[in-house]
Order: C-alpha cells, then sequence, then structure tokens
C-alpha cells in the first residue's frame, strides 16, 4: 500500500505544517513516510504546496506527478490540482474560499467551510487544523489520535499554548461533515 | 663587549634570505620576527600566509604556516583563528593577494573585527609574475601590463588600503608604514606590534600597510628604490596610524 | 540530538545536526537555495555550543575560512549547492594538495550557470572529477534518503580526518528540502589523532607549514604519486555500494543519490512484469565502484543508468562494463525526479529493442 497527498493553499494558511502534522502522524503509526515542499522562488508567488508519500514498504518516490488525495484550502491551489488527482481519488476543499464546482466526473469532492468553522473557533489561523480533521474523516488512512498526538509533538513545550485550539480545530474538522 | 643587534630567535637557524637585493620583504619579515621573539608569541603563532613574494615567510620564520590560495589569507586566517580563539594568528601579504583578488576577504575580515592581524606590503607592482601593474601601481608608472604609465582612463586609480580599512568598525588598528629609512622602519616596528597587541588584547582587526620597495621590477638599484618609496608613494600613500582604538 | 528516537527532519536539519554530532568546531557558510537551512540551523546552534560559526562574504570566504580550520585539524564544514559549488574548486584542489579534512556539502540545484533552485544531479562531474585545477580526487558520499543524509555526514567528518583527504556529501534539493524519519544515534566512529601535523602552534618542536606545492620538480612528482596511493588505499578499503535482485538479474538499474529511491521501487514494478531486473547504486562516487559493475557485467547483465543529468555517471558506468555488456541511459537534465513509471516504460522499451535486434 501507498498513497500521496498534496496539501496546498495561500502562503500563511499553513499548509507546510498541517503537511508536517500529517507526516508526522504517520511515522508515531510506524510507517514509512516523506514530506516534500515546493521551495525557492516558487514559494514566493503567494500559494504553497507539499506532498506527502505514505508506504507500508520504502517510499517509492518522493515527488509524484499525480495524486490519491489533494487537500486544497483556496481557489488557486483547487484549479491547479485538481487536475493532478489520479481517476478515483479524492480532493478536499475549503469551501469558504473555493466554489463548489466538480470539473471532472472521475474523481471524489468533499467540501467544507473549513475557513467558517476556525473563525467560528476564534481564529481563521486554524483553518489548517480542521482541514486535517476533514481529511481525517475522509480517509481511512489517516487517525484521528494519530493525529492529534503529532499536532503535540510538532507544537512541543515552546507553543503549547497552542495546543487546547488545535486540538479542539482538529476536533471540529472531524465532525465537519456529519 | 654590548650586542646591539641579533638574529631574531624565531628566525630559521640556517635561514638565508631569497629576496631580490634591496627588496623590503626582509626587512619586514626581520621585524616580525622580532616582535613574535619580544611578545613571546612563537608557541602560540599560525600564520596564514598567501601568494607572490611574500609566500616564502615559511621559508625563513620557524612557526606554524598555512598557505592560503591567491587573495584568501585573511578568509584562511578567520579559519584558523575561530578554531583557536587563544592562538596568535596573523596574515602576510602582499599587495594584489590582500587589495586585488582577495579585496572582499580583507574587508570583511575588518568589518568582521576577527581578532587577527594582517600585514601587506605594499610595492606597487606585482613582484613574483615579473612587475605587472596592480592595485596600487602609482598614476603614470609604467609596468609590463602598463607599458605607457597608468592613467585613469584604462586603470582608475591606486587603492588606499589603510585608509579604506580604517573605516570598517571592526578594525582596532589600521597604519601606513614605510622601510625607507632608519626612523621610519623603527615607526613599522611599533605600529606593527601595535596591531598585534590589539588582537591580543581582543580588540578586533590590526591592519599594518608596509610601503616596500621592489628594485628588480621598478629596474632601479636599492638606493634608487628606497628614494622612490620617499619621494613618489609616501606622497601618494601617506603614512600614518589611521584608527587606534587603544588611543580613542 | 543525540537519540535513538525517529524524528521527522529535512535532509538539510539532519546534515546540520549530523555535523554537530560529529564534533564539527566550525562552520562557514554563505546563503544558496536549496541547502541554505544547513547554514541558519547551525548559525543557531553553534554558538550555543561555543563553536565556531561564520556567515562568509562568499563562497570563496567560506571554503578558505575551512582551509585554515582544518589546517589546525578540527572539524570543519561547509555547505551550499551547484553553481556556489564551482567557486569552491580551487580551494579544494589546495586542500586536497594540503591534505587537509575539509568537509563540503553540496546539496545540488539545477545547472548550467544559475541553474535555478529545481533539484537535479548534474554536478556529478565536478563532484568526481572536480573543477579545480591539476591531479586531485576527493572522497564523494552520495546519500539517498535523510538517514544517510546523517550517516554518511558522520562519514565524511571520519574519512576526512582518517585520510587527509577532502569529502563532498553529494546530496540534492529534493533530499534537502524533503523530510522522512531519521535517527541520528550517535558518531559511530573514533576519533582520529591529528597532532602529528595539526597547525597548533610550534610549541617546543620546530614550525611546521603546510602547503600545496613543492618547489623542486622531483618532490613534486614524489607527493602526487604518493598522494594517488594514498586514494588507492582509499578505494581499496573504503568503496562502497548497494546492490539487490542483481543475482539473476538481466538488466540492472543503476542511480545515484536520491534517485536510488526511484530505482529500486522500478525494479520491484517490472519484476512483478516477469522482467528480471536487479539495481545497483554506488554509495562512494569517488572512489567509484568500477570493479563491482565490471564483475555483473562480464555475467552478462546489460545496464540502464537513471539519472538526473545528460549523461555524467553514465560515462563512468560504461567505463567500468569496458564492452562487456549493454548500458543505456535514462535521464533528464532536472525538474521532477524521473518517475517510477517513466523508468518503467523506458526499461521496456530498452528491452523490446534489445530482443529486436537479436531477432
Amino acid at each position: 500500500m501507498e498513497k500521496n497527498f498534496i496539501f496546498a493553499g495561500f502562503g500563511g494558511q499553513g499548509v507546510l505544517l498541517a503537511g508536517t502534522i500529517l507526516a508526522n502522524s504517520f511515522m508515531l503509526q510506524g510507517k514509512n513516510v516523506t514530506w516534500y515542499p515546493c521551495y525557492g522562488a516558487e514559494m514566493r508567488g503567494g500559494t504553497v504546496n507539499c506532498e506527502i508519500v505514505v508506504s507500508d514498504t520504502e517510499v517509492s518516490s518522493v515527488h509524484k506527478q499525480d495524486t490519491d488525495f489533494a487537500l486544497v484550502l483556496n481557489q488557486q491551489s483547487f484549479d491547479k490540482f485538481v487536475k493532478r488527482v489520479k481517476a478515483g481519488g479524492t480532493i478536499i476543499a475549503n469551501s469558504t474560499l473555493v466554489t463548489e464546482s466538480k470539473p471532472r466526473t472521475d474523481i471524489k469532492y468533499i467540501f467544507a467551510p473549513m475557513g467558517d468553522i476556525a473563525n467560528s473557533l476564534g481564529s481563521a489561523k486554524v483553518t489548517n487544523m480542521v482541514s486535517l480533521g476533514v481529511l481525517a474523516d475522509t480517509c481511512d488512512l489517516v487517525s484521528k489520535e494519530y493525529l492529534a498526538k503529532a499536532v503535540e509533538l510538532v507544537l512541543g513545550e515552546k507553543k503549547k499554548q497552542f495546543l487546547p485550539l488545535n486540538l479542539k480545530a482538529l476536533e471540529a474538522g472531524c465532525g465537519a461533515l456529519v | 663587549m654590548q650586542t646591539v643587534f641579533s638574529v631574531p630567535k624565531v628566525m630559521k637557524k640556517d635561514f638565508k634570505f631569497t629576496f631580490c637585493p634591496g627588496c623590503d620583504h626582509g626587512v619586514a619579515m626581520r621585524l616580525v620576527a622580532e616582535i613574535i621573539d619580544e611578545l613571546d608569541l612563537k608557541e602560540k603563532t599560525i600564520c596564514s600566509s598567501a601568494i607572490g613574494c611574500s609566500v616564502f615567510i615559511y621559508d625563513f620564520l620557524n612557526i606554524d604556516c598555512i598557505e592560503a590560495p591567491h587573495g584568501r589569507a585573511c578568509a584562511s586566517a578567520t579559519g584558523v583563528k575561530r578554531a583557536n580563539p587563544d592562538k596568535f594568528v596573523f596574515t602576510y601579504q602582499g599587495d594584489g593577494d590582500f587589495a586585488s583578488i582577495g579585496w572582499a576577504e580583507s574587508m570583511h575580515t575588518a568589518l568582521r573585527g576577527e581578532k587577527v592581524s594582517a600585514i601587506c606590503i605594499n610595492n606597487t607592482t606585482y613582484g613574483m609574475t615579473g612587475g605587472q601593474h596592480g592595485p596600487t601601481t602609482l598614476m603614470g608608472q609604467v609596468t609590463t601590463t602598463s607599458p605607457f604609465g597608468r592613467n585613469k582612463e584604462y586603470y582608475g586609480y591606486p587603492i588606499k588600503m589603510a585608509e579604506h580599512i580604517a573605516l570598517c568598525d571592526g578594525t582596532a588598528f589600521s597604519a601606513r608604514v614605510a622601510l625607507d629609512s632608519i626612523p621610519h622602519i623603527n615607526q613599522a616596528k611599533q605600529a606593527l606590534k601595535k596591531a598585534f597587541e590589539v588582537q591580543l588584547q581582543g580588540l578586533g582587526f590590526g591592519f599594518v600597510e608596509i610601503l616596500s620597495s621592489c628594485p628588480t621590477n621598478w629596474h632601479m638599484t636599492p638606493k634608487q628604490a628606497h628614494d622612490r618609496v620617499r619621494d613618489e608613494m609616501i606622497p601618494v600613500f601617506p603614512l600614518g596610524i589611521f584608527k587606534d582604538v587603544t588611543a580613542e | 540530538m543525540i537519540s535513538d528516537k525517529k524524528v521527522l527532519i529535512k535532509g538539510n536539519y539532519a546534515i546540520a545536526q549530523a555535523a554537530i554530532n560529529a564534533g564539527c568546531q566550525c562552520y562557514f557558510g554563505y546563503p544558496i537555495t536549496p541547502q541554505t537551512e544547513i547554514g541558519e540551523y547551525l548559525s543557531a546552534k553553534m554558538p550555543e555550543l561555543g563553536r565556531g560559526y561564520v556567515c562568509a562574504e562568499s563562497e570563496l570566504g567560506a571554503i578558505n575560512m575551512v582551509v585554515g580550520a582544518s589546517a589546525t585539524g578540527v572539524k570543519a564544514m561547509t555547505s551550499s549547492s551547484s553553481c556556489a559549488i564551482a567557486l569552491m574548486q580551487e580551494a579544494l584542489s589546495y586542500a586536497y594538495s594540503d591534505e587537509l579534512p575539509a568537509v563540503v556539502v553540496n546539496v545540488m540545484r539545477a545547472g548550467p550557470g544559475l541553474g535555478y533552485v529545481y533539484p537535479a544531479q548534474g554536478d556529478y562531474n565536478q563532484a568526481v572529477y572536480g573543477g579545480g585545477n591539476g591531479d586531485y580526487k576527493i572522497i564523494v558520499l552520495a546519500p539517498s534518503t535523510v538517514q544517510e543524509c546523517i550517516d554518511y555526514t558522520y562519514r565524511a567528518f571520519y574519512l576526512a580526518q582518517k585520510y587527509r583527504n577532502p569529502v563532498m556529501l553529494l546530496a540534492d534539493g529534493l533530499l534537502g528540502q524533503m523530510m522522512e524519519p531519521a535517527c541520528f544515534g550517535e558518531y559511530p566512529y573514533p576519533e582520529v589523532d591529528v597532532s602529528s601535523w595539526a597547525l597548533k602552534g610550534a610549541k617546543g618542536r620546530d614550525g611546521k607549514a603546510i602547503y600545496s606545492c613543492a618547489r623542486d620538480e622531483q618532490e613534486h612528482i614524489r607527493k602526487i604519486e604518493r598522494l594517488f596511493a594514498k586514494f588507492e588505499l582509499i578505494a581499496e578499503n573504503e568503496t562502497s555500494y548497494e546492490e539487490d535482485l542483481t543475482k539473476d538479474a538481466d538488466i540492472v538499474l543503476t542511480a545515484f543519490g536520491s534517485m536510488t529511491r526511484n530505482i529500486k521501487a522500478a525494479t520491484r514494478a517490472l519484476r512483478e512484469k516477469g522482467i528480471k531486473a536487479g539495481w545497483f547504486r554506488p554509495i562512494t562516487l569517488s572512489p567509484f565502484p568500477t570493479k563491482r559493475i565490471y564483475e555483473l557485467a562480464k555475467e552478462g547483465k546489460d545496464f540502464v543508468v537513471v539519472e538526473m543529468n545528460m549523461g555524467q555517471m553514465f560515462k563512468d558506468v560504461k567505463y567500468a562494463i569496458n564492452g562487456e555488456a549493454h548500458v543505456d541511459l535514462i535521464n533528464r537534465p532536472c525538474g521532477e525526479w524521473l518517475s517510477v513509471e517513466e523508468i518503467v516504460s523506458s526499461v521496456e522499451k530498452i528491452m523490446g529493442g534489445k530482443y529486436a535486434n537479436c531477432i
């Protein structure tokens, strides 16, 4: 089994951090995982993305042309990455900023108002955590419990004060599709 | 009988200077050696030597020495010092090395306030390669690559090293001296000593520019060459201390 | 960070922390994507540890600071990328001739010229054959995973001191920027006694000079011959590679660095299709595992080299095979890594073509 995920959004929406948390959750589950970001001048254009590959065996390739899952937090990223989802794959979009449209018929669409949910919790900054919650609900591979552990690991001692809000956002994301 | 002069202890026992007759490298190296003796530095000294005639310092002084690539003596000295803050580290360079190919390294070593001392021999030419136009060549001076004399249209102007280095905040001491007369040689020694001391006191970068003769490439006798230092070089490159944080 | 616990870490940070664990006393560097995190990380850690750190004025400055520091026997390192590694070549030639244990990390971007920041493997020749002057050889280690970034950084410091020879860790932008779980453990090598040659001031002895050229012609010839004999010893002791499924293979996929992962996966995919493929990856690019490749070629195995350049390692593989087998190239100059699917379909084409020729 090997699956890959692309996380994309505006700079500042925390997609690299969300990707890092997902990758850590896979590591904590004992899986092989890689995380690879766009970098350099590519980062200066406003949108950023990273790719996570998880595998039971050694990861076959860090950077792939297509993806099983795309998690997109803004319209630009939706437009760019909807084309790169594998047939039968899933795109998960933040409908607060992404117009609900279905340009392809061979993939699954999940729309959730991640930004609105985050705002209702008091900070748009936790949109990324809400999105991870939505992903956990959508994808069996992703474990809510391990995501929570990964959030704690990544925030560490230095940013411990942000842990309750982030966990709350993760929780809220998990319930968003019910 | 009273001893009025002896060979510095740190000179190699069997050394024989291989410099051209009338060249001031030998005098400059002797002064460096005397100060190493006087300050008892031999056992903690590491020299970062340069490329050009100055490279020969490790043939004559019985000290540890790393030969830096051309122009990089100050960078190499930085590496030595950062790895060994308790050692005494100095460079011994020519003007081509320090002020032309290595100017970036020299300036930044001063700007960082590295606790090293740099000595630069200014003889207005590239000596080892046979007397080409360099950063310090005087206006009108004929060299093998300025056959019609240095003019501003083709070559621009000579660099004033000691003044530039004095402008760097990391510089603790910067002076220009000459070796054309006994009083000037005595002043040169005082300046070199000061440039060493500011390092030992941890005050910053110490720099001495030494106006020197190059009779071979100037096509002069030793006497004529030293007259030229006095009559042509000193008016363009004035002697003096341009920065001394211990005097401020 | 010395722990047996796995951490998710970027290749660049892994190299930087491994350098600290290896006892690197001085780091000198200048920023360039995609390796800047190495300098950033060390700028915070080295002062805390009381070790040397200089944000150098240029790569020329940085590598020559390494020359100075390593001449005093301490472990010193610089890191950079491609076009800026090009600036360091003169000093690498000096460091070889001076027998200095300098460690240089190259996290490759594209080339030639500025070459932009895409990952690539175009500095194989620069690393292995050197851009500096004269007959010289440095040791080149090519990690393929973040774990190997750690392991080979340790090895780089050890080999540099053991043999008094510059060592380059040749990584790439993909490896530098990606994260992967890895474990630091402890620096696994013994400390090398450098007291016989390191410049520490002439205390109770005569002064020593470290210089690159002997002015006597015969002496210089003897020196170069001695250094080449030393490198033969390095080749004998330290040449390393990894291979799998080569025993019954008809075709051996060969790659270095982070492309290794892709050829492993392509080999598995080819096997599933009934094609007897195996894989081989040099770990030391210099010294190169010429002998082992020749042995495999003698057994009748064909080779295909997969690399992100215009065929640089390809030439060394071809040289090693020495006409005993076919060798093909699957490549792209830079950018998106050759995918497993691309490699598989190219190998199928090569195999099909070969059998077509047989008919």
